[in-house]
Parts: structure tokens; sequence; C-alpha cells
């Protein structure tokens, strides 16, 4: 029976079916190319305004008083590493280790329950609302911005995300795995640390560079924690200058020299948090 | 429980097989009933026919062995299919035996024939015959149980096979007195010995038959033991 | 149900199993499972879907108890010593009694790693000495001569067949005296299916092997001793070549012959 020979009624079918078919691969382009605009626009946007605030002395210049000549954002670019990096290595290990006893132990607890409850809200909670509870509970008791604050905040976003991203990797480890190493007479903790955590490795990791980029742009926990700082700082019982802060106050300026600095701020942190995107999806396929 | 395999091809192809091994059954017992037929009644062309028939047996004999290595291939047959195919294998073999039983008497007859015997009229044929009669009763009854796997029919036909011995005890008896009483008669009363041999081997394997049929259905192995073994076997 | 014609056998068995009820929550899935398990013998379970053999192999390493909600009442007896007793560490039940499973499960970490893990648990041996060991393992799973030179390569790099030596390599490191396999090698090809049934030939010359199968043929072919389950209950229990010639049940003639439904 050749194709020629199929009824009236089938090939009308089949065109209708063909129109539907292009109508709806049209849309869902056209969405995707809406879409791609924006952030194509906002991307180029960032790279001609922020190139052009680009030089060499943006590294090695402190933050300038306005209308100045010269100056950069070594000291913003600092702090944030400083802060962002002791927030994640603080948030990390309580991340990691409530993630494992959530995905192995938790499973049917009370305890597990409540815990991840807490970490659902901690982690769809505006990061604004995390900054104003460490102002009153640290910064107003000590009555002074400190670094340290800010650390505490950022550390308070990072707990959730790596909570949630550490239990789902493991959760994805299949029992099959686990259950290999009982049947040797593997005691729990070591099947945990030496197979299953090992074997979700990539996607723990994954999770706290993803944690780590969030953290890089958050602006709101700072801003009333670790305040900002017009000088270089690494004193973290003091206020410290960090680029997302800086970004905002610059911006928001009228004066050139410092909305020029702004951009090129957003052009780093950009680039930044791209990298680290773009490290974390490296990572994660290799192992899959 | 079913008796019946969830495939139903297998099923199919033993019900086949078996048929093929009946049909096999049909033709040697005819092939045997005519040659005693050709030797009473001195039939040239009843002969003839039997020995027609030969090339037919022995083409189904490999034709039914090669299925059967077909069906163990394919199927890695176990417990009773097993022992039903190893049983099938053991039944041709036996037929096709059978038909060259009864080649052998119909051969026999032709020899007779042309021989032109003047004293044919005083030679026990009709002794022959009645042997003939107990051997092809014992290869129905064989293959009767074999169709039905019927272990009950298998017992009797073991218990009925020393009649035959005996039969054939006394035929060989009666043709010594017959060679002393008349030289002449040495030679065609020697024929009719094999022929009576012929005829007693028949018998025999009917027994074979009898007893792959309790192989199959209990899953003993009751060749070369007594009889009282056999019935416990069956029991 | 006959309970003392159906396990028993006539030398001095390595495992034994009276009165065995296990429960997943209230259903019932082993029914008083009484039997004995030869030693340095290969002893096939058959049986349908459901039918509780995995079920009762996974009693023999105590990995139900991984799982709240399953539970073993009865008594098995290793060599005379009840392994189900709960004042024994599970640890050493599971180092005299090791498991592989259906789908290869090679850890996250070298081939040799993977084979010194289990030994590590029990001895601190040097590092000749855990060579030493580590190729023991690998030439008794048939495994040494392809992997010899990567030892060092991640375990998931080998194929599904070699990967499932590798976790029996892994299993007889560890120098126990019962190997559980469950379905070994419903995952694998029949050439590595075909090397694996040699190795378990070689192996129960040292060992004793219990194996779970839905492919009768491989029961057949690879069991001293096969065991007949339904609905959790022993029905048969005897030598292979009886079993599959001459069962002694009806239902364990319709199980093999393919009439059962």
């Amino acid at each position: 029976m050749s194709f020629a020979t199929l009824s009236a009624a089938k090939m009308a079918q089949h065109r209708h079916r063909k129109r539907i078919n292009v109508l709806a691969l049209v849309l869902s382009l056209s969405a995707m190319a809406f879409g791609l605009f924006w952030l194509a626009w906002i991307l180029f946007e960032t790279l001609r305004l922020g190139l052009g605030g680009m030089a060499l002395a943006v590294f090695t210049e402190m933050t300038p008083p306005p209308l100045a000549s010269t100056g950069g954002l070594a000291n913003a670019i600092f702090g944030s590493m400083l802060m962002v990096s002791l927030a994640t290595a603080l948030g990390t290990p309580i991340g990691v280790m409530a993630g494992v006893y959530l995905a192995e132990y938790g499973q049917t607890t009370w305890l597990g329950r409540v815990t991840q409850f807490i970490s659902d809200i901690l982690l769809s909670a505006p990061s604004i609302v995390i900054g104003l509870f460490v102002y009153s509970a640290v910064v107003a008791h000590l009555r002074s911005y400190s670094a340290f604050a800010g650390i505490l905040a950022l550390a308070l976003i990072v707990i959730p995300v790596v909570i949630r991203t550490t239990e789902n990797m493991l959760s994805l480890i299949p029992n099959a795995l686990r259950e290999a190493a009982y049947a040797l007479g593997t005691p729990k903790w070591k099947v945990i640390s030496s197979v299953t955590l090992k074997a979700a490795r990539a996607g723990v990791i994954t999770g706290i560079l993803l944690a780590l980029a969030r953290i890089a742009g958050e602006t709101a926990p700072l801003l009333f924690t670790a305040l900002s700082n017009q000088f270089w700082s690494a004193d973290l019982s003091g206020p410290m200058a960090s680029l997302p802060v800086t970004i905002f106050k610059f911006a928001m300026s009228p004066y050139e020299n410092w909305r020029d600095l702004a951009w090129a701020g957003v052009l780093i942190i950009t680039m930044g948090v791209l990298a680290l995107n773009i490290l974390a999806r490296v990572l994660f396929r290799n192992k899959y | 429980m079913s008796d019946k395999h969830l495939s139903t091809q297998f099923d199919a192809e033993l019900s086949g097989i078996s048929g093929r091994v009946l049909e096999m059954g049909g033709l040697v017992e005819s092939q045997v009933v005519q040659a005693v037929y050709a030797l009473t009644q001195f039939s040239a062309e009843t002969a003839t026919q039997v020995l027609h028939q030969e090339e037919r047996v022995n083409r189904m004999e490999i034709e039914i062995d090669r299925d059967l290595s077909a069906i163990i291939a394919r199927r890695q047959p176990t417990a009773r299919d097993l022992r039903l195919l190893i049983a099938i294998s053991k039944a041709i073999a036996n037929l096709e035996r059978v038909g060259d039983e009864a080649a052998r008497i119909a051969r026999t007859v032709q020899r007779l024939i042309n021989a032109g015997v003047p004293s044919r009229l005083r030679l026990p044929v009709s002794d022959l015959s009645f042997e003939a009669e107990l051997a092809i009763a014992q290869l129905r009854k064989a293959l009767d149980a074999f169709a039905r796997l019927d272990t009950a029919k298998a017992l009797e036909v073991l218990k009925q096979d020393d009649q035959i011995d005996q039969e054939f005890d006394g035929l060989l008896r009666k043709l010594i007195t017959y060679m002393m009483e008349d030289p002449r008669t040495i030679s065609s009363s020697i024929d009719l010995v094999f022929v009576a041999k012929a005829i007693e081997r028949v018998g025999d394997h009917a027994k074979n038959l009898a007893e792959a049929i309790i192989y199959v259905v209990k899953g003993t192995d009751v060749r070369h033991t007594s009889m009282e073994n056999v019935e416990n076997a069956i029991r | 149900m006959d309970t003392k014609v159906s396990g028993s056998i006539s030398e001095k068995p390595k495992l034994t199993v009276r009165d065995l009820n296990f429960y997943y929550g209230s259903f019932h899935a082993l029914k008083h499972i009484h039997l004995d398990i030869p030693e340095r013998k290969v002893t096939a379970f058959i049986g349908p879907s459901g039918c509780g053999k995995s079920t009762l192999l996974r009693v023999f390493n105590r990995m139900f108890e991984l799982y709240p909600d399953q539970r073993a009442e009865g008594s098995v007896t290793l060599d005379g010593e009840d392994i189900l007793s709960k004042k024994l560490d599970v640890s050493l039940v599971r180092a005299k009694i090791g498991m592989v499973f259906q789908k290869p499960t090679p850890f996250p970490m070298s081939i040799y790693d993977n084979i010194a893990f289990g030994v590590r648990l029990f001895e601190t041996l040097p590092r000749a000495e855990m060579d030493e060991r580590v190729e023991w393992a690998l030439k008794k799973a048939a495994l040494w001569n392809e992997v010899k030179d990567k030892l060092n390569q991640n375990g998931s790099s080998l194929s599904g067949g070699q990967q499932q030596r590798l976790c029996i390599a892994r299993g007889i490191a560890i120098k126990p005296e019962v190997l559980l396999l469950d379905e070994p090698c419903s995952a694998l090809d029949p050439i590595s299916t075909g090397k694996i049934e040699e190795l378990i030939h070689e192996l129960k010359v040292d060992y004793t092997v219990m194996i779970v199968t839905h492919n009768m043929q491989q029961a057949a072919r690879c069991s001293d001793y096969t065991a007949y389950m339904y609905l959790g209950d022993l029905v048969e229990f005897g030598p292979t070549s009886e079993l599959f010639m001459k069962p002694k049940k009806k239902d364990t003639e319709d199980y093999i012959t393919g009439r059962f439904g």
C-alpha cells in the first residue's frame, strides 16, 4: 500500500496537524527571541557602558571622592571577595551537613521535616529581610556596622541554598550504591562520606558555586550590616566596602566619574557571576 | 494449573510430533499385517507393497528425529517434556526396526515363492500367523498406550511379552521336528525360523515402547528390571 | 506442608533456616521457610516474580535492617551461630556473607580503591599486601588481565560485564564464606553472562554460593541444588538434576516446563 493512496480524510487531518505544528513552532520561537532580545540588550549595554569605564586603575585605586579625576574600585572588589568567600566558608559546612542529615538520616523524623520547612522558608525570604534581621541582632547590639555582620547575613543566604542542592544531589544517588556499600559491612557514616557524598560530589560543589554566585551580587543584606567604606579595610569589625553597595551608591549619584565606575563594577560582577555559572555547568557535565 | 504450556506454539510442536510418531506407528503396523498376510497367502504382490513402504518409513524416522532436535534446541525442555522427547526418539528407532522386520518377512516370502516351495502346505504357517497376531496386538496396544500415555496398558504389554517368547520357542521346536522328518524342507524351514524370529522381535520393540511410556509418565527407567520394580514404579 | 522433606540435605549444612517468616509491614512475604544450604555448593532460587526469593536472599545478610518496616522472625544460623540475633553486629555478619546485586554498582573511585575499600574496613594491610590482595581478588573474578594496566582508572570506565565482575571481586576481597548473588546477570549480555557463570563454577570451590535467578536455564546450568519458591512458600528443594528431570511436586513441574498460568 503506497503512501499516495491514503484516504482524503486522512490527508486533510494530516495537513491540519502540520499547520498547528508550524504555528506552535513559530509562537515558541518568538517567545524565545523576545526573551533573548532583552538579555542580549542588557549584556550589550553592560559591555558598552562598562568597558567605557574600565581601566587598570579600576583594580588598583580606591574609591574616589565625587568629581575626582582618578580612582578605582580596589577596596570594593577586595571587600566583596573577602566577605563572599568567608560567608561561603561559613555557610557551606553547615549547609552540607544539614543536607546530609535531611537526605540520609532525617527522611521520616520530625526534626527532618522541620528543618526542611525552615530551610525552604529561608530560601525564599527576601534578602533585605535577612539584612534587617542581622542589623537588629548584631549591628544594633554592637553599635557598629561591621563586615562580620555582613558575612553573617550572606551566610544566612548561602545555607538554605546549599541545603537544598546537597539534599537533592544526595537523593539522586541510587539506593543500590548505598546497599552495595552496606553489603560489604560498611558503617553508616562511612557509607555517606566515602560513597554517597563522593558520588554526589560534583552536584554538591555545583550547588556551592551557585550559592557563591548568588551572594556575589547581593546588595540589600550588606546595606545595613557592612555598610560601606571609602578606604581600604581588612578589619572585620568595622564597615567594609563591597562592589554591589558601591555600585548602588555610585549609580544613583549625579557625578559622572562615579557613574562610570558604577558601570565598570556592574561589568565586573556580571563577568564574575557568568564565569562561576559556566564553571558550575562544566563541572556538572563532566560527571553525568 | 492447566496442562497447556504458556507457549501455544510449544504445545502445537509437541502434539505435532506425537501425531507423526503415531502415524509412523500406524504405517509400520500395517506393514507387519501385510507382511504376515503375504506369508500366509503366499502373495508376491503384497510382499512387494510392503517393501515399497520401507522408504517412507525410513524417511519418517529421519524427519521426526530432525524435528525432535529442533524442539530440544529451541525449547530447552525439562522434566516431563524432556522425557517425552527422549521417549519419542527411542520410539521411532524401535518403530523403524519393526518396519525392517516387516521388510525382512516380505523378502523371505518373495524368496519362498521364487523357490517354488511345493510342500508349503505342510509348513506350520498358521502357527506363525498366531504368533504374528499376538505381536501385532502388542504393537497396537503399545501405540494406543503411547497415544494416551497410559501406564496401565503399558504394563499389560510388558506382562504379555513372555507369551510371544513362548510361542517362538514352540514354533522353533516344531520346525526342528519338520526338518528332522524331511531334510528337503530344511531350507524353507530355516527361512520360517527367521520369520518367526522377526515376529518375536516386533514383540520386543512393542515392549520397548511400553518401557518408554512408563519413563515419560513416571520418570523411572524400568528397562532391565523385574516386573515387581515396574509395578512399584507405576503405583 | 511437608517442611521436613522440603529443605533438608544429607551433608552438614553451612546455613540453616528454621521457621523463617518475613514481613513487609503487615504483608507476610516469607512463610515458615525451612531450609539447609549445603557448604561449597551453588544453591539456586527460582520462582515467579514476587515469590520471595530476593527477599529470602536479603535476610541472609540482614539487608532488610536498612528499612524500618521490614522484619524477620525465626532463626537463620551460619555454622550454628544465629546471625539474626541483635547481639551480633551486622557488620560482622556482612564480613562473612557478601552480596552482589543485580545492577553493577562500582564505587566512585579507582578500580584499585574499589577492591581495597572493603578490605580497609576490617584489616590494615601494608601497601604491598594490599596490592597482592587486590590482584588476587581481580584474578579470582577473572578480571585481572583486563584491568591490570588501569587500576587507577575510575570504576565506571569499565563495561557492564566488567563492572559486575568488579563488584564480585570487591565482594570476594574481604574473604567471606558465603556469597549471595541477586540476579547477577540480568543486566548483562550473553557473553558477559557466560563469563560470570564460568566464574560461579570456580567460586564454589572456596565459597558457598547462593544465586537468585529468574532464568531457569541459568539455574539448571550453574547450580548444584535448586529451590523453587512460590508466593512466599518454599515449594521444593533438591539436587538440580533431579528437580529438572523429575520434580517431586506438580507445581514445580508446571513452573519449570512453562505450564504456569
